[in-house]
């Protein structure tokens, strides 16, 4: 029994850094109707960044955290002006392929600056885990948590308060009347690129901060968890993104504490196939209708 | 006084396909000015090409400054507001957050609170479904939210694309009547129209348009309605011959 609260406790804790994830990969699928495969490597280009400054310079946990969401959000840009701007929303496969072929591109440029496997990555808190009666609880896998909640809330205020949000959501409804009532959608996007990127961030540097290193594989790992992450959840919903990323969370420390770690990836793919069968639309299906394509509107996801 | 709206040579092209071929015409302030023609005469796509939604040849002047070349984004910023074919209603907002982005381009944001009663005014249906979501509301509704979304903007030129389509003669006639009344208030209108009978009675001014140019331009009654109609809708070589 204790075993599987300390599983379950677990896994809402990694499930909150995939919910992260998840949340910037939804928000950037909601409003352009696109796939960015690039979304991982440019949290990696952050991570870099902020790794080479902490090994360097041994930079505090405070200011590397900073520096990995401000190079998440300037990779972002660029690759919003270089794969997603340029093409309109019908053209979701060449936007894809081009962010896939960003994704080398970044990847590499971060390896030529680290070249080694991996690097020491700076921990929040002393790493000792906090005993609660028989249970463990690490306060950096807490922050994850917390960080979920906090942006989650902070992500709604946004689109439900300002008026930023409004413009969003019109976007996301009906791109062609947001135009027609003024909204500068080419300029939006941008910013919720940036602001995707940046929750983005965060996520990476909570997730590197637990695992206390940083590897090669990361953007990879990190476009992976969050698309499987989105696409149990729903594509482009928020509540999706939250759910999807805490149940593959806890698919995955189940699977890991019950047939051992080899299984634990391979559980996130079979999630994701079982329930992409039972739930086409996944598991925040209300939102069913938005993933028909609108009337004069034609988007291509995958 | 020069027309408020004037576009000359005006071409418009989808991908490869050109649809208007150097369409020249005129939108008289303070008037009702309607373009009649068949479907797939380039109705849609001249609204769409003032607006710069699509690929765009010619001149095209609002107010005596060129557009052409501007992004729609900047154009509607101008006061120009379109209601598109298909209405163009934000489904998943509230009727409120749908009229709050029409507002969504003005840049003086004194006055919002007088313009919603003022919509509410013309709109009663709209303010008992206020915080209902858009895509619920009935195609006459939807029709009359595109319209008082179009108004929260306070344009000075309202381009209409087939507000009657679809909807019951009874609710046309509602629409209709709300059109006539914002123009008597001052709103220049440029409307797409299938109904030529319910266009030429409300319009000031009529062009005629047969595969992307205009065929004929005057006023309603220069010429017989039963002319008018089969000149729209069969042709002019067919009705000269």
């Amino acid at each position: 029994m204790v075993d599987l609260i300390q599983s379950t406790l677990d896994g809402v804790m990694s499930g909150s850094s995939y919910g992260l994830l998840a949340l910037g990969f939804t928000l950037i699928f909601g409003v352009m109707r696109r796939l960015n495969l690039s979304y991982g490597p440019s949290i990696m280009v952050g991570a870099y960044l902020g790794t080479l400054l902490y090994v360097q310079f041994g930079l505090p946990s405070a200011l590397v955290a900073a520096v990995v969401v401000a190079g998440a959000i300037a990779a972002a840009v660029y690759v919003e002006r270089l794969c997603f701007a340029p093409f309109a929303v019908g053209a979701g496969i060449a936007s894809m392929v081009s962010s896939f072929a960003i994704w080398m591109q970044l990847e590499q440029a971060s390896i030529l600056v680290l070249p080694r496997h991996s690097y020491p990555f700076p921990t929040l808190g002393s790493g000792e885990p906090w005993q609660i009666g028989p249970l463990l609880l690490r306060a950096d896998q807490l922050a994850m948590l917390l960080a979920l909640l906090a942006l989650s809330a902070g992500l709604y205020v946004i689109l439900y308060r300002t008026r930023f949000g409004l413009a969003l959501r019109a976007i996301i409804d009906n791109r062609t009347a947001a135009l027609l009532v003024g909204i500068d959608v080419n300029a939006l996007m941008l910013k919720a690129f940036a602001l995707a990127s940046a929750i983005g961030g965060v996520a990476g540097f909570l997730v590197l901060a637990a695992n206390q290193q940083v590897t090669a594989m990361f953007g990879m790992w990190a476009t992976l968890k969050g698309l499987i992450a989105m696409m149990i959840g729903g594509l482009g919903s928020i509540p999706g993104a939250i759910v999807g990323g805490l149940v593959l969370g806890l698919v995955e420390t189940y699977a890991h504490a019950l047939f051992g770690p080899q299984i634990r990836d391979l559980s996130a793919y079979l999630a994701l196939f079982a329930i992409l069968v039972l739930w086409p639309h996944g598991l925040a299906g209300g939102r069913a209708e938005q993933a028909t394509p609108q009337r004069g509107e034609r988007w291509t996801t995958i | 006084m020069p027309p408020l709206l004037e576009a000359s040579e005006l071409e418009a092209q989808y991908g490869w396909t050109k649809v208007l071929h150097g369409l020249s015409f005129g939108v008289e302030s303070g008037g009702i000015t309607t373009i009649l023609g068949a479907n797939g005469a380039g109705k849609t796509t001249t609204l769409r090409a003032v607006c710069q939604m699509v690929k765009t040849g010619g001149q095209v002047r609002f107010d005596g400054q060129r557009i052409d070349g501007k992004s729609t984004e900047q154009i509607v910023r101008l006061g120009i507001a379109h209601t598109p074919e298909g209405r163009g209603t934000f489904v998943s907002l509230s009727v409120e957050e749908n009229l709050r982005l029409g507002a969504y381009a003005r840049r003086d944001r004194t006055g919002l609170a007088e313009d919603y009663e003022r919509i509410f005014q013309y709109f009663p249906v709209l303010a008992q479904r206020r915080r209902q979501q858009a895509g619920t509301l009935s195609g006459g509704e939807q029709q009359m939210l595109a319209v008082a979304r179009a108004l929260m903007s306070r344009p000075r030129l309202l381009l209409m694309d087939e507000p009657s389509l679809g909807l019951a003669p009874l609710v046309v006639r509602e629409i209709f009547d709300i059109v006539t009344e914002l123009n008597r208030e001052g709103t220049t209108i440029f409307l797409v129209e299938q109904n030529a009978h319910l266009a030429l009675k409300v319009a000031h001014h009529f062009y005629l348009m047969e595969q992307g140019r205009v065929t004929f331009s005057g006023t309603p009654g220069q010429l017989a309605e039963d002319e008018v109609i089969r000149r729209a809708y069969l042709g002019s070589r067919q009705a000269a011959g």
